[in-house]
């Protein structure tokens, strides 16, 4: 026979191995509060150092404050350049740029990614094409764009364009190619044919690679116009950093670069935020 | 690999034969399928295949790996078609109220949306079929609480364990009110004390639907369990080696796999498996 000893029980009725337990796991918690605690500190703790430190020796003249202009001469720049409505207006030029290429990019991406990896015809016609097409670095194309076009803002749309295009397109083809057979085979067995099988299955399914896209080409599309702006724009966030650089105000520059970093920063956590909503199902597993 | 297909077209007098006996059977006849291999190979998966499924019997389809059940299944239910031969499938019965036969499949638990919710994988079915929203919610949450899984409503697949998986699964073949349903090693992936579980489950569920059942199963155990026939099929190509009537009384459950009568019928599945088993690892 097992000889469990049976759990002595205090005057309030509890059980001492429940409240053995109960202890350990306030324990674990503990842990595991003190563990979180210091990996926010870490994360937010290391720049605001680095940027302190970066203070102190431009200060001292360990770094040149002429080329490393020191965090408080940077606000002071950003401060100048908002109040001459400078960094504003630089900011919404290469935002709408930005936001028009990417949009249009990523509409005629998904549909044209989709119909291939639906079509074969369609696919060995052109996904080859695309594939050799993409491997050119899109920024290549602007001086092309420039000759077509002309200056002004189609050029630099179109770059743009041209980037998230093809992420978009080579992510929404992949999520068709690799769909699970056996999720298709499902579909068909409960009825989904064609259409609705596409609308009600591929479309769902595809959903978290086209998201991938949607998140790595934001990246690059800003790229792309920075770039852009650096040599076929008068204006923008991509203008303001040349245009210090030609001018030798560096403190300018940071603020452009830092500007730029910002609007990264913030469109990339509007499609993560835009992603979690939209696949409730997905961010529940990566927990 | 070169090997020949006799090519008949008589399907209108199988099915014809089919349905003197007026019940809603379904079927196949002289059946093969071939599948282009990877090296310019061709597969000859199914060869000459004879079937009749019956009417509100459960029939279990047994083999080696690789010998074509899976395929036959498939076929049996629509998704795939045969290279010669015929099939009398659920489409082409048309019963006394004047509609073709309805089919369920009941997959293993992979064949799950991740995308949907608990409730809308059951009731997705039945929205393909263009069911009323308010009809479907109810029937699938009916569904639901039958299986076990109410309050799991709007839990994902993958929130839910392998067994409750197995579950929803169910649910969502059965709320269609199929006249069929097609079992492609359902339990497969579920741990074996679960899968006896689960065999209750189904042996229930049966017992008080009483539909066609064509279930495709590795396990001898299951097969007799659960099956009024066990249909045993050879090794690669697939034929029909033996079709065993399993006389066990009902209402089952998983005690009678240790009576004597339950161990002759295993032992003498076995005896006709184990060669065709040998000769598909030969093979591979």
């Amino acid at each position: 026979m097992a000889t469990t000893p049976m759990a002595a029980v205090d005057e309030n009725g509890q059980s001492e191995t429940g409240a053995v337990v109960a202890e350990a796991i306030s324990k674990l918690r503990r842990k595991e509060r003190v563990r979180r605690r210091m990996d926010l500190v870490l994360s937010v703790g290391t720049p605001i150092v680095l940027i302190i430190l970066w203070q102190v020796s431009a200060d001292a003249h360990f770094i040149d404050p002429r080329i490393f202009t020191p965090p408080t001469q940077i606000i002071r720049a950003a401060r100048q350049l908002i109040s001459k409505g400078i960094l504003q207006k630089d900011i919404g030029f290469t935002l709408a740029r930005l936001l028009v290429g990417y949009v249009i990019g990523v509409i005629s991406g998904v549909i044209v990614g989709l119909i291939l990896g639906l079509v074969r015809p369609l696919r060995s016609a052109f996904s080859p094409l695309f594939a050799a097409l993409y491997a050119v670095p899109q920024i290549a194309l602007l001086p092309l764009l420039l000759v077509i076009f002309g200056i002004g803002e189609t050029p630099k749309i179109l770059t743009v364009v041209a980037v998230t295009f093809f992420v978009l397109e080579i992510n929404a083809l992949a999520a068709v190619r690799n769909f699970d057979p056996r999720l298709i085979e499902s579909g068909k067995a409960f009825g989904a044919h064609k259409f609705k099988l596409f609308r009600h299955v591929i479309l769902p399914g595809s959903l978290p690679s086209i998201f991938t896209g949607l998140r790595v080409s934001i990246a690059l599309g800003l790229v792309v116009i920075t770039a852009t702006e650096f040599v076929a724009s008068n204006n923008g966030l991509g203008f303001l950093v040349w245009n210090s650089w030609q001018l030798f105000q560096p403190d300018q520059m940071y603020v452009g670069l830092v500007t730029i970093a910002l609007v990264g920063v913030i469109l990339t956590g509007i499609i993560v935020l835009i992603e979690r909503l939209s696949l409730p199902w997905l961010v529940r597993r990566k927990r | 690999m070169g090997f020949q297909l006799a090519r008949s077209d008589n399907k209108s007098e199988f099915v014809s034969n089919l349905n003197k006996e007026t019940a809603n059977h379904i079927g196949a006849q002289k059946l093969s399928k071939v599948f282009l291999g990877g090296g310019g190979e061709n597969v000859l998966a199914l060869s000459d295949v004879n079937l009749v499924i019956e009417e509100g019997t459960f029939v279990s389809l047994i083999g080696p790996s690789g010998c074509g059940k899976s395929t036959l299944l498939r076929i049996l239910g629509g998704l795939d078609t045969p290279s010669t031969g015929q099939v009398f499938g659920c489409s082409d019965v048309i019963t006394s109220s004047g509609r073709p036969l309805k089919s369920a499949f009941l997959f293993q638990e992979y064949g799950l949306f991740p995308w949907l919710s608990a409730i809308d994988n059951v009731a997705f079915g039945l929205k393909m079929a263009k069911v009323p929203k308010a009809e479907r919610i109810e029937r699938s949450r009916a569904w639901l609480s039958r299986v076990g899984l109410s309050g799991f409503e709007k839990t994902y697949p993958e929130q839910l364990s392998g067994g409750m998986r197995q579950r929803l699964s169910l649910a969502r073949a059965f709320v269609t009110e199929p006249d069929v349903v097609f079992m492609d090693e359902p339990l497969g992936a579920v741990d074996p004390q679960t899968r006896l579980l689960l065999q209750e489950d189904l042996i229930r569920l049966w017992e008080e639907t009483r539909k066609t059942v064509l279930l495709v199963t590795h396990s001898l155990d299951e097969a007799l369990l659960l099956g009024d026939r066990v249909v045993v099929m050879t090794a690669r190509p697939g034929r029909i080696k033996l079709d065993l009537k399993v006389d066990l009384p009902r209402p089952r459950n998983v005690a009678i796999t240790s009576e004597v009568g339950f161990s002759e019928l295993r032992t003498m599945l076995w005896d006709n498996l184990r060669d065709e088993v040998e000769q598909s690892l030969e093979f591979s």
